[in-house]
């Protein structure tokens, strides 16, 4: 009878998740525990940290095998297989439905008011990208084939939607973790950052205050986007989805008959978007797909990308202040890399800790926003360059 | 076009990290005539919400 008891109890417990849970499955835990910390305790982008970090929590709490005799499958992979919810929110990302769709929302919520009215600037947006071809070249050194160092090296553009647009033509199988990488990286910005502007400036340097921006005519406004969207379709044909549907998004917004779909486009259907998004990228975290030599590598990588893209912005403002009568701050510069707004509030924050008069944010953000362009602009001439259309 | 080596790496680097450059500088080339829009007129925010223009 005693052994009846323990078979009832070992076959309960095969039952459920609690005889698959791995170690691996623990520190995958502690990092999504990790993300959920830095985004309540420390305000690092909850939208986008609080769904990824709770569904890798989540990906990571395995339940039974889903055949007899297979691997345990945790119960968000129930949602997240075929017919399973999340399964089509992650078609949404494979598919390229959903960054275009990002695109559209940051368009109509993005003033590009700042990039107009300082085109010297927009120059950062090209000069905070060495990172993508570091993590290429070093991606090829370490063994990847092109393509996929293509892909990885464009974790550097800090882009999310542009990471994922150019992952999936160039490397599809490389989705989850280069998607997982893009997006942690650039909501832990204001913790990479920060140490390489301070390393690579003086404090006289991050005090420079700069005069106020022009002011932006609404004509001007109204005529960028139709403006960019001719040049980016005419001369970047790869990426012209993404920057064509930001660029709508932002005449839906500048063009005053137009405030409901401009607010559903970077509100309701944004937030929608977040949340899919999300909780798709953080579903790919199990940690049997995540902890592997190829997705530590890529880790790895990222986080250089990140570090050679902000130091090349700075560095890149100090050679422009060698030939400009009036100097500009160069913590903007580390704001070209893209990643908006984060990377622009952190050089507005690492500015006004040098020097609390200093407000950098509207100087930030025209290199910010150029590097959107400048992340697409790259991303476009490496899948040319590829033969990738 | 560019070979699968450590050489096609670099290649693809240099011209795409140039390129982009002479791209982006070629935006801001544009955008710097972009005040010249104003002399065509300015636009009424207010008419504009309300369909006057």
């Amino acid at each position: 009878m005693f052994d009846q008891i323990l078979f009832f109890f070992n076959a309960l417990l095969q039952q459920t998740g609690a005889a698959n849970l791995s170690l691996g499955n623990l520190v995958m835990i502690a990092v999504g525990g990790i993300m959920i910390y830095l985004a309540i305790a420390k305000h690092y982008e909850p939208l986008l940290l609080i769904g990824i970090g709770f569904s890798c929590i989540v990906a990571n709490v395995p339940g039974p095998p889903d055949v007899p005799g297979g691997p345990p499958v945790s119960a968000l992979l129930y949602v997240v297989k075929e017919g399973g919810l999340f399964h089509y929110a992650y078609e949404g990302v494979a598919k390229l439905i959903i960054p275009p769709l990002i695109f559209l929302g940051v368009g109509a919520m993005t003033d590009f008011g700042p990039m107009i009215a300082n085109p010297k600037l927009v120059i950062l947006g090209a000069g905070a990208h060495l990172g993508i071809f570091v993590a290429l070249i070093l991606a090829k050194v370490v063994g990847f084939d092109i393509h996929e160092a293509g892909a990885i090296g464009i974790i550097g553009g800090a882009d999310g939607p542009m990471a994922i647009f150019v992952t999936v033509k160039l490397a599809p199988h490389l989705l989850g973790p280069i998607s997982v990488a893009a997006y942690s990286y650039m909501a832990l910005m204001p913790m990479i950052q920060p140490p390489v502007m301070r390393l690579l400036t003086s404090p006289e340097e991050r005090r420079i205050e700069m005069a106020q921006l022009r002011r932006v005519s609404k004509l001007e406004k109204l005529a960028f986007p139709a403006v960019i969207a001719i040049i980016v379709n005419l001369f970047f044909p790869p990426v012209a989805p993404l920057i064509t549907m930001l660029m709508l998004g932002n005449l839906l917004k500048e063009a005053g008959v137009t405030e409901r779909l401009a607010k559903t486009a970077g509100g309701a259907l944004m937030n929608i978007i977040i949340i899919i998004l999300t909780v798709a990228i953080g579903s790919t975290m199990a940690a049997d797909k995540f902890l592997t030599w190829d997705t530590i590598l890529i880790v790895g990588l990222g986080l250089l990308a990140f570090v050679f893209g902000t130091a090349s912005g700075v560095i890149t403002a100090k050679i422009m202040n060698l030939f400009m009568k009036t100097k500009i701050n160069p913590l903007i510069g580390s704001a070209g890399i893209a990643s908006v707004p984060i990377a622009a509030r952190v050089s507005h924050i690492v500015a006004n800790q040098a020097n609390p008069h200093n407000h950098l944010i509207f100087h930030a953000m025209g290199p910010n926003l150029a590097g959107v362009f400048g992340t697409a602009i790259s991303g476009g001439i490496m899948l040319a360059l590829l033969g990738v259309q | 076009m560019i070979p699968d080596s450590v050489y096609g790496a670099i290649l693809l680097s240099v011209i795409d990290f140039f390129l982009s450059f002479v791209m982006i500088a070629g935006i801001g080339v544009v955008l710097s005539l972009f005040p010249y829009l104003n002399r065509l007129g300015e636009v009424d925010e207010k008419k504009l919400r309300e369909g006057g223009h």
